[in-house]
């Protein structure tokens, strides 16, 4: 990535360079903004079929009270979804290791809801629990469980070679065992979870906003393509986007640190 | 060992059992109410012969959208994982953007691919799109997984890149590649499913909505049902082939 900056000669102040490791990051989504500018300037489309890019960002910058307020509506549902569900799938999956019989029982069903398209099920569960915010938080909530009890699960059977051993040769009890071993060992996968299921938890909130029309963001899309406003449509899917991008890249951050310390 | 093996098969079936019925119970007994309908009426409804027609109907419509989703968005993954493991310098870009890519809301996207493909194509266009970010992910984390001590050798005996592509990465990345193309199941279904609720003229996915709006319980739950078996089945069915490829390249 230096290259650039060297290839400009060290003695020149190093915008050029800063301009072009820029460049390097993200000419895939610059990429991605100049296509959504030529496919609207080459086909001719009208701002209700489809706008310009800076159009909606225009829209966002003149209407930042409203953008942000359904922002946080969603990222907060999002966002506690997300604690509910990692609490209930980490427990659950240290309750089934503590126990082998349990461990038996729920591997199966753990493996089947990770390999069906649960976001199909979010209209189940829309009309089972009612329409409202409470349904969102569940939603997020069971979306990100499976992530966490499978990755925990099989995380906290990854010891390191004859530790196990070690823990039996001197009589560890088994909080201790867990405590000690099984979960500092289970750490790295956990983060996999995280990683997985918060790139999904504002998604998945905006999904089941958009179906049962509550709140939020995805309220703020139905309603304005209801409208045929399709400027702010766009402009609330970019701050869902850009929202859910910031927590990817910090849990990704975060699971870079834990790497460091526990390997 | 087998004996082990075959105690952990039997506590997961007795699980799955228990699940089910569960799910009978509660729907007998109303203990949600009239949205929890139980397993053996959703079975039956299921299996109604009148209702065959509609459901084969729909599930063709699902799995045509998400199968060639699958492999278009499946070469194209690959192919931007290609870009960037070729040409490095690429690479912080191209992470970038499928990360963005995959962060746009499915719902904000489908309108658009009707305008600019038509409605018939907007599931395939988003199965495509989810594929597509697994088999980059699949892809890039497996190329990248060639030892060094390889990529060095092939460098002193004067490969090219692309030659030390196809003939070191590649090879390295390909059991990455299969589990990705496990993943890339429920999610090109998933991609299918929401693009079909955008008023496909067929599909699973316009029947769930349907039935969510029109509070046809018994419907809703069977083509959910329906829904998951698929990609229960294909998920199985990959998880076999990785098996075997994961033995074979050991």
């Amino acid at each position: 990535m230096s290259q650039s900056a060297t290839a400009n000669g060290p003695a020149r102040p190093s915008l050029v360079g800063r301009i072009g490791r820029t460049l390097l990051n993200f000419w895939g989504i610059a990429l991605i903004l100049v296509l959504w500018e030529a496919l609207v300037v080459l086909n001719d489309f009208n701002v209700i079929v489809m706008p310009r890019p800076w159009a909606v960002f225009a829209d966002i910058w003149a209407n930042p009270g409203l953008y942000l307020q359904n922002f946080m509506q969603t990222a907060w549902v999002a966002m506690g979804g997300l604690v509910l569900g990692m609490i209930a799938g980490t427990t659950i999956a240290v309750l089934a290791w503590s126990s082998r019989i349990l461990n038996g029982l729920l591997t199966p069903i753990g493996l089947i809801f990770s390999s069906i398209p649960v976001v199909a099920m979010i209209p189940v569960l829309a009309r089972m629990l009612g329409y409202g915010t409470e349904t969102v938080l569940a939603i997020v909530a069971i979306l990100s469980f499976f992530p966490f009890f499978v990755f925990t699960g099989s995380g906290l059977k990854l010891l390191p070679a004859g530790s196990a051993d070690l823990f039996s040769v001197f009589g560890a009890k088994k909080h201790q065992r867990l405590f000690h071993l099984a979960l500092p060992s289970a750490l790295p996968n956990w983060t996999v979870a995280l990683r997985l299921a918060s790139a999904n938890a504002i998604l998945g909130a905006m999904v089941a906003e958009f179906l049962m029309g509550t709140s939020g963001l995805g309220q703020m899309l139905h309603a304005a393509s209801q409208a045929f406003n399709t400027e702010r449509a766009l402009g609330a899917s970019v701050c869902a986007t850009i929202g859910s991008v910031t927590l990817f890249v910090l849990v990704v951050s975060l699971e870079a640190r834990v790497r460091e310390r526990w390997t | 060992m087998s004996g082990e093996r075959t105690q952990s098969a039997l506590l997961g079936a007795l699980g799955v059992a228990l699940m089910l019925g569960a799910w009978e119970v509660i729907g007998q007994n109303r203990l949600v109410g009239m949205t929890w309908p139980p397993f053996s009426s959703v079975m039956a409804f299921l299996f109604d012969p009148s209702r065959q027609a509609l459901f084969s109907r729909a599930l063709t419509a699902t799995l045509g959208s998400a199968g060639l989703g699958y492999l278009i968005g499946g070469l194209a993954g690959l192919a931007f994982a290609m870009l960037g493991q070729i040409l490095p310098v690429l690479r912080p870009g191209t992470d970038r953007a499928t990360a963005v890519i995959h962060a746009i809301p499915s719902i904000a996207l489908a309108p658009i691919f009707i305008v600019l493909l038509s409605r018939e194509a907007a599931p395939t266009a988003l199965a495509a799109l989810n594929a597509f970010f697994v088999f980059y992910v699949a892809g890039a984390s497996g190329f990248a997984s060639s030892s060094q001590t390889q990529r060095d050798l092939m460098a002193a005996l004067g490969a090219s890149g692309t030659k030390r592509f196809f003939h070191v990465d590649l090879p390295a990345a390909f059991p990455g590649i299969v589990s990705g193309m496990k993943l890339a199941v429920p999610a090109a279904l998933i991609g299918a499913i929401i693009g079909e609720w955008f008023g496909a003229p067929r599909g699973l996915g316009i029947l769930i909505v349907n039935a969510m709006q029109n509070f046809q319980i018994p419907l809703l739950w069977s083509v959910v049902v329906l829904a998951a078996t698929t990609s229960l089945v294909l998920f199985s069915a990959m998880t076999l082939l990785e098996r075997i490829v994961h033995e074979r390249y050991r």
